[in-house]
């Protein structure tokens, strides 16, 4: 324990000069005074010196400090790259094993500093865990700005141990000045410093919104480092769910200094979420081969809803679904109406006729992925179809399955008896076709559909209950088809037909297949929505909410949805993917998503989560994925109908993309704020402040009290006053 | 309104068609193109051209792949029945009594929702007929003028190419028409079309067609056709897809 003098601590330094000042400047003058005289001088000049310094002793009033110090170690954060860069090769292992070993390393070299560690790599700086790394992003300056603001001791110095490769959601320059500002150096320690020898697909982009079937531009930029790559072939695929992937566009990058990118025009017919692969054909040697195909969610949205409508026969049904999709601004539809068959007895010549022939092998082959949905109302393929029919009707499931939308509507040349029955067109509808063409496949009893329970609760049906309640128009008859498909909705079915198996008859229902949707409308009656004692009291409105309703589920409105779905983050394999969905307001019941990999053949699996009385949103657990494309669909309660949601899994995403390490930007940053960079190898000769000394413990004793220094003074005050008394002054 | 020319056998049969009430339709039918007949004031169905409108819709089911109803049958101006289907006719060939409200609300809401109709005068000569409709049709539709409809309109290629419309008689070369929402909805004959395709019950004309004669009532025939399309494809004909065929393809005069 350490002992010195001090004066009273509740004195400032400025009432201590004064006080000092005074004390000597008295002395002075007395000196001055008393200069000459020859009696008492001495003893004049002695009392009043005396008498100074005792009352100058009596306002400073001396103590004795005790005190007992230590040296504490530099307070020193050090920021370890959380990001999933650090999962690449570095100087000797992952980037992630080198900065560990550095961190061993560091830690041991600098003893006498006070380490704290932390991981980084989005928002704030946080605990190391011990997984390995799993961020998405490296902003550190989001986590050393943010750790600057904290309350307590700020700390004397930063080392940030990673491979460079940073984000920056706030510049450089931000972090670096507000390190400056605080003084306090901001050192690295590199765990990566060579470019792995790799080809990637460093970025790929898209120059504004993708429109359904027009040209987008979409840029590719490849990397390659330490590898031959002059040129290296690429491949724009669209992944799709239960079928084979659509090759959308190949070719070659020219590549220069290990760089290079081509714009490449590419074309989605499908509205909505889209998943794309761009991959590239690495040479050998590759060393990062999860980098060579990026997957990406792309949301084409459409200018209008390019529809066919193709109609058997020229009815007032037709006559009212045209109307209306001609009313309809968001509708462009191209129509083909049979208005002349083979029985029909036309004598005037076809120069005279308004009449053109149905291009039926246009139509559904080259011309059918260009529409985003087709309407099959009341026709019968076969005459038209003839020898070619298994292929257009299979042109026309793939189509659905590719994410097309379907609609049969009724009518005598519909379903069973248009020889649909057995084709590949039947198992993309949501109702089963048992009829023979030709046979019995009509209920002729005039019918009042019955709003099943799922049909009341249904999204698409809501703008109908909103005009007509749950009253429906009587119609004449149905056709007659077979069980809904598992995994259909039934809106609407017959009040006492029943199926083979006895089940109430499907007259409206719906499904989802593969990418697409389909719809079967068994009547020929639903104009009797737009016509009629029941239709009046809408006036008339009825049938266009019915096809407001439809075709908006058709083509994914999210007015029709039965949820909203989002990623809670973005999906990468290794960490857990989250989906959250949040249904319609009132909504009960289970959240069941089914979740299927976008492949020809997938395999699904199923969660279900129940949703809590009164939640706003409920999250699902998907866990953690494999690198690829996946379709997740989301059934809410009996809303009816399931919400997709496309997710792009990766095992990198952006942070392997550009795999190269990037030393010269830590560099800069230490060079800024007076810190320092060195290898991982050299991570225990990196330089820290020095400790500090500390005192811990303190004791102040006066040397004597207050009252003591003050009779003193006025002792040796009075001793003055007699001694100038014998000396003849005043 | 349509004079009594009709014998009585006839009336009958056109008043059994027209006034029972209406049987179940079979599956298929309801949709089916049907020229009902519009009744106002105290006007009957009477005389050929009573029958007309079922051989309107004979030939459209003839010659086309239309469904038509071949016994097509009356509606009241006034009655519900009128809001049932979007399609009726308006033929005399006299001077009409003022529509009473009911009746001019119940066309007005006919129209609205969508209807055709389609009004034949049956004496253009002497015009009465129509002059009067439209005096009614515009207090049902105050604020639509009568326009004349273009000749590149879709109901003169809806079916076949016609350069223009005739019926028993020559009359104009246009039709009129009242449009809402750019829809005609309206259409004015005054061509006596349901004059050019009455039939006797043994099959022959009951009107001669002047001045053309029988090409004259072939014309007439596909006239009627063409609007009958008009009225289940609506404006089908005028979608982009059929413009090169109608560029190349002239109407015969």
């Amino acid at each position: 324990m350490d002992r010195t003098l001090a004066l009273s601590a509740d004195l400032s330094r400025a009432s201590i000069v004064v006080a000092v000042g005074l004390a000597a400047l008295g002395i002075a003058l007395l000196g001055l005074e008393v200069r000459g005289r020859r009696e008492s001088r001495w003893l004049v000049l002695a009392t009043g010196a005396a008498a100074a310094l005792l009352s100058l002793v009596a306002i400073l009033r001396p103590a004795s400090v005790r005190t007992k110090s230590a040296r504490v170690g530099a307070r020193v954060t050090v920021l370890v790259d959380r990001s999933r860069s650090m999962l690449l090769p570095g100087l000797g292992g992952t980037r992630d094993e080198v900065g560990a070993r550095a961190l061993a390393a560091l830690s041991h070299a600098a003893k006498d500093a006070r380490i704290t560690v932390s991981g980084f790599g989005e928002g704030p700086a946080s605990p190391v865990g011990d997984g390995p790394p799993s961020f998405v992003r490296s902003d550190l300056g989001a986590a050393v700005l943010r750790l600057l603001d904290e309350p307590g001791e700020p700390p004397a110095a930063l080392v940030v141990v990673s491979d460079g490769r940073l984000d920056a959601s706030r510049g450089d320059r931000e972090l670096t000045e507000a390190l400056s500002r605080r003084r306090i150096p901001l050192s690295a320690v590199a765990v990566a410093t060579d470019a792995p020898r790799d080809a990637s697909v460093l970025k790929v982009s898209t120059s504004g919104a993708a429109v359904a079937h027009q040209a987008t531009p979409m840029t590719i930029e490849v990397a390659c480092a330490g590898l031959s790559c002059d040129a290296v072939p690429y491949h724009v695929r669209e992944l799709l769910d239960g079928a084979a992937p659509q090759e959308l566009a190949s070719g070659t990058v020219s590549l220069s200094r290990g760089a290079g990118s081509v714009d490449v025009p590419i074309t989605l017919e499908r509205a909505g979420p889209r998943l794309v692969e761009v991959s590239i054909d690495a040479p050998s040697g590759d060393a990062i081969p999860d980098n060579d195909r990026r997957t990406l969610v792309v949301d084409v949205t459409r200018e209008r809803v390019r529809l066919l409508h193709v109609a058997g026969r020229p009815t007032y049904d037709v006559r009212a679904l045209r109307n209306w999709l001609k009313s309809n601004a968001s509708v462009d539809v191209i129509a083909f109406f049979i208005l002349r068959s083979d029985r029909s007895e036309v004598t005037a010549p076809d120069s005279e006729l308004a009449l053109i022939r149905f291009p039926v092998d246009e139509l559904f082959t080259t011309e059918l992925p260009t529409f985003d949905a087709v309407v099959l109302q009341d026709f019968d393929a076969v005459p038209y179809m003839r020898g070619e029919m298994s292929k257009y009707l299979r042109n026309l499931a793939e189509y659905v399955e590719r994410g097309g939308g379907l609609v049969m509507v009724g009518g005598p040349g519909s379903f069973s008896d248009g020889g649909y029955a057995g084709s590949d067109l039947a198992r993309v509808l949501p109702v089963k076709l048992e009829g023979r063409r030709g046979g019995d496949n009509v209920d002729q009893a005039r019918v009042a559909p019955r709003v099943t329970t799922q049909g009341a609760a249904a999204p698409m049906l809501a703008p109908v209950r909103a005009l007509l309640g749950g009253e429906l128009p009587t119609m004449p008859g149905a056709n007659i088809v077979g069980d809904a498909r598992d995994g259909a909705l039934v809106l609407w079915e017959h009040p006492t037909r029943v199926t083979s198996t006895g089940k109430p008859m499907p007259l409206l229902s719906l499904v989802e297949h593969g990418d697409g949707r389909s719809i079967a409308l068994g009547l020929d009656g639903a104009h009797r929505l737009g016509f009629g004692e029941v239709a009046a009291r809408a006036a008339g409105r009825g049938h266009g909410a019915l096809w407001d309703g439809l075709l908006g589920w058709l083509m994914r409105d999210p007015r029709f949805e039965p949820a909203q779905v989002e990623l809670v983050a973005p999906c990468l394999t290794g960490r857990p993917t989250k989906l959250r969905v949040v249904p319609l307001p009132g909504t009960t019941g289970d959240v069941v998503v089914d979740l299927v990999p976008a492949t020809e053949s997938p395999r699904g699996t199923v969660r279900r989560v129940a949703i809590p009385p009164g939640a706003g949103s409920v999250e699902v657990d998907l866990g953690a994925l494999e690198p690829g494309g996946y379709m997740a669909r989301v059934k809410v309660g009996d809303g009816g109908g399931a919400t997709r949601r496309a997710i792009a899994c990766e095992r990198g995403g952006d942070e392997w993309a550009d795999p190269r390490p990037d030393e010269a930007r830590l560099r800069a940053l230490a060079a800024a704020t007076s810190g320092e960079v060195v290898r991982a190898t050299d991570a225990a000769r990196l330089s820290l402040p020095a400790a500090a000394e500390v005192i811990s413990e303190m004791h102040v004793s006066p040397l004597a009290p207050a009252w003591a220094w003050t009779l003193l003074a006025t002792l040796a005050l009075g001793a003055h006053w007699i001694a100038r008394r014998r000396g003849g002054l005043s | 309104m349509i004079d009594g020319r009709l014998g009585r056998r006839a009336l009958l049969a056109g008043a059994a068609a027209g006034l029972a009430a209406p049987r179940a339709l079979a599956f298929g039918d309801e949709g089916a193109f049907h020229p009902r007949l519009l009744l106002t004031g105290t006007s009957r169905l009477e005389g050929p051209r009573a029958r007309a409108t079922a051989r309107w819709a004979e030939d459209l089911r003839r010659q086309t792949s239309a469904p038509s109803r071949v016994t097509p049958g009356t509606v009241r101006a006034d009655a519900p029945q009128l809001l049932a289907e979007p399609f009726a006719v308006w033929a005399g060939e006299g001077a009409i009594a003022p529509l009473t409200i009911r009746e001019v609300e119940g066309l007005r809401k006919f129209l609205l929702i969508g209807g055709i109709l389609l009004v034949d005068d049956a004496a253009p000569e002497g015009g009465a007929f129509g002059r009067d409709a439209r005096r009614e049709l515009a207090r049902v539709l105050p604020e639509s003028a009568v326009i004349k409809l273009p000749e590149k309109h879709v109901v003169y290629h809806s079916f076949y190419l016609l350069a223009r419309p005739v019926g028993r008689v020559e009359g104009p070369d246009h039709l009129d028409a009242i449009s809402l929402a750019g829809t005609a909805q309206v259409l004015f004959s005054s061509h006596d079309l349901l004059g050019a395709l009455a039939r006797e019950r043994e099959g022959t004309p009951t009107y001669r067609v002047e001045p053309g004669g029988e090409r004259q009532r072939e014309l007439a025939t596909r006239l009627a056709v063409n609007i009958a399309m008009y009225v289940l494809c609506s404006n089908y004909k005028d979608d982009q897809v059929h413009a090169p065929m109608l560029m190349k393809r002239r109407a015969p005069k």
